[in-house]
């Protein structure tokens, strides 16, 4: 699965993007299912055809970054965020174009304090010795992730893009292994999740599912001095009941936990105070899709360095399997 | 109908944001009491129909949502205290030394604590409460409390009603189940007056999370015309001028770009015509309300805004003037009694 996890994480996949990552994970599908599509939006829709119910589950493949969106005349590139951004994890970190020009992060020194770093005075440096020579590289509208490396350290993997890659990967394990089933089953992989579930939207539009099931990473509260929160990293995967986009739908929050305690495998219940995912925009469309949500356990969300368990991610597979068959 | 204690029953009853399944059957069988048929949608959503005298193929949705502000559990503490988050907007300074229901495996009675006047230092009495903060305590150990209650169960502000002098009531959750006592009331009127077009009646969950519950049941249904009743700012002391508005004065009509400017003309006409006082509720933009949600449902859908004044909102003791929400269900319906023959003309400007 680390393997699996690291090609997924290193590829590229800035929110609007997706081409590189959606390219990867088609490939790690193969011809496991029995339709494989692409929508509009760039949504990566995998189904496993059947006459029972529709179950849609979603992962998203977009991850965050920034966006060139000036070049001075000494060839420094401004840029704006893509998703949620800190000035604070940016700072210092390298990030690299689709074409693979890497830079370095940092800011303009003449500041009074540190705690009035913004992310428009702060720039990204590749070398270049002009604005002509910078332009040869990097185009104002380039987009850029962060670089971070994937590592295995005991039960836990550390990397850039775990979110959602995690998730993911969690899809693809089930599609990989999943067992006979009338249900008709939709893997989607949407973009655009980390602009506002703008893909998740679209998505369940089209495929108007009975029920649908998120997989995305949520914080913990297992870190020194961190802020109160009953979820641990390895832990097990949590049932989500809420964050900012979505109180689950108690039946669905109900299947998972039975089929956890099914399963004899831990797991954690998940109060979210900030933050959304797939299943905010889902359950709102059309006349409404009962939703819910499996979140993996990360630390450091949003920065080059989130932290997930190998034993939080297998056991979530484990239990999306057995709740969508 | 006995408006006053059907007020006090409503607003006792309990459903949060997101777990209104407590409440949903107690609704559909108020409704059923009017209706031709009420169902209980998957998202708790209560829509009833009042079929008209055919003479239209027009549906007109009178929405109100049910769900109230309230709490979730999200860890213990040692020594057996609670931790919670906000469901809906609440201001931390109000919850201390509250008391509490936990709906846990069976409802617990708890009370929000507060530190002593006498120990806090200068800097703590200046500093804001922060939900986050806080605990509950019930007075039992961890242990047994984790035999009761888990993460994720809802918590609700226990609170009586009472009468104020004049005719006024005070209590928790008057937001919105004022809207909803509307709503029957409505029903009762409307089983003597004639009306062409079928009337849904709409009791709506997750407004207060922002405007879920209609965003489906608006979708479903795709009425031709919607009314939404809400609560809106009622006038206090100190409140902002242009945003709240007097109790007793009658129903606050809205009128703003999120609402259909004839139809409203129409229910001001109304209003006058059948000697009901309202007030008029100027909105520049959003009203907050599920008018919002409800007028950009798929192709779009005319709406009208009706509020009842409401005093201390998202507080255990939201109080109201009992005439507004008689008057506000006597104004609905005489519009769609009488107003809504010429609807057809009115929808384009």
């Amino acid at each position: 699965m680390f393997d699996l996890i690291k090609r997924l994480c290193q590829s590229f996949g800035v929110s609007g993007n997706e081409e590189d990552i959606r390219d990867v994970i088609k490939s790690e599908i193969g011809n496991k299912l029995n339709e494989v599509r692409v929508d509009a939006l760039g949504n990566l829709i995998a189904v496993k055809k059947g006459k029972g119910k529709k179950i849609m589950v979603a992962a998203h493949m977009d991850e965050i970054g920034v966006l060139a969106t000036f070049i001075d005349e000494k060839g420094f590139i401004r840029f704006s965020n893509i998703g949620g951004v800190s000035q604070f994890f940016a700072l210092g970190q390298r990030v690299k174009f689709r074409n693979g020009v890497t830079g370095a992060v940092f800011y303009e020194e003449k500041l009074d304090d540190m705690k009035n770093l913004k992310l428009s005075s702060m720039y990204i440096d590749i070398g270049a010795i002009s604005r002509e020579d910078a332009e040869k590289k990097v185009q104002i509208g380039d987009a850029a992730c962060f670089l971070g490396e994937t590592v295995q350290e005991g039960d836990v993997i550390i990397s850039k893009a775990l979110d959602d890659r995690a998730g993911c990967s969690v899809l693809l394990q089930a599609i990989k292994n999943l067992p006979e089933t009338e249900n008709e089953i939709y893997f989607v992989f949407t973009v655009q999740e980390e602009l506002g579930l703008r893909g998740a939207k679209t998505s369940a539009y089209q495929i108007l599912p009975d029920m649908a099931i998120a997989v995305d990473v949520t914080k913990t509260g297992d870190t020194p001095e961190c802020k109160p929160m009953a979820v641990k990293c390895g832990g097990g995967p949590a049932v989500k009941i809420k964050d900012n986009s979505v109180i689950c739908h108690p039946e669905v929050r109900r299947l998972l936990e039975d089929k956890a305690k099914q399963l004899n495998i831990p797991y954690q219940l998940e109060v979210l105070s900030a933050g959304g995912t797939d299943a905010g925009a889902i359950h709102l469309t059309a006349g409404g899709v009962p939703s819910g949500a499996i979140s993996i356990p990360c630390r450091n969300i949003h920065s080059p360095s989130e932290i997930v368990s190998l034993k939080d991610l297998e056991n979530a597979v484990k239990l999306l399997t057995e709740s969508i068959i | 109908m006995d408006v006053l204690s059907i007020l006090k029953e409503l607003s006792i009853n309990t459903a949060v944001s997101g777990n209104e399944h407590t409440m949903s059957e107690y609704i559909k069988s108020m409704f059923e009491k009017y209706c031709d048929e009420a169902a209980v949608d998957s998202f708790y959503n209560i829509l009833g129909v009042k079929k008209g005298l055919g003479n239209s193929n027009s549906k007109i949705m009178v929405s109100a949502h049910y769900d109230e502000i309230g709490f979730i559990v999200t860890g213990f503490e040692e020594g057996g205290f609670l931790r919670f988050s906000n469901i809906g907007g609440i201001d931390a300074k109000i919850l201390l030394a509250q008391e509490v229901t936990i709906h846990g495996r069976k409802p617990l009675y708890g009370i929000i604590g507060a530190k002593p006047p006498h120990l806090l230092n200068a800097e703590e009495t200046r500093k804001a409460v922060k939900i986050d903060e806080l605990v509950i305590d019930t007075g039992l150990d961890a242990e047994e409390l984790k035999k009761i209650v888990s993460i994720g169960d809802f918590i609700t502000l226990k609170a009586l009603p009472f009468s104020l002098k004049g005719n006024r009531l005070s209590s928790k959750s008057l937001d919105n189940r004022a809207g909803l006592c509307a709503l029957a009331l409505l029903l009762e009127e409307l089983s003597e007056l004639k009306h062409d077009a079928d009337v849904y009646v709409l009791a709506s969950t997750q407004e207060e999370v922002g405007l879920r519950g209609i965003q489906v049941a608006a979708y479903k249904l795709e009425p031709d015309l919607a009314i939404v009743i809400d609560a809106c700012h009622g006038e206090i002391s100190d409140s902002p001028k242009g945003e709240a508005y007097p109790l007793g004065k009658g129903p606050a009509i809205g009128i703003g770009p999120n609402l259909h400017r004839k139809l409203t003309n129409k229910i001001i006409d109304i209003a006058k015509e059948e000697n009901i006082p309202y007030q008029t509720n100027i909105e520049p933009e959003d009203t907050g309300t599920e008018a919002w949600a409800t007028q950009v449902s798929r192709a779009g859908i005319p709406t009208i805004l009706l509020s009842i004044p409401l005093r201390y909102m998202h507080t255990t003791v939201e109080t109201l003037d009992i005439s507004d929400v008689k008057n506000i269900a006597r104004l609905a319906a005489r519009f769609i009694s009488k107003g809504c023959r010429e609807v057809g003309d009115l929808w384009c400007y």
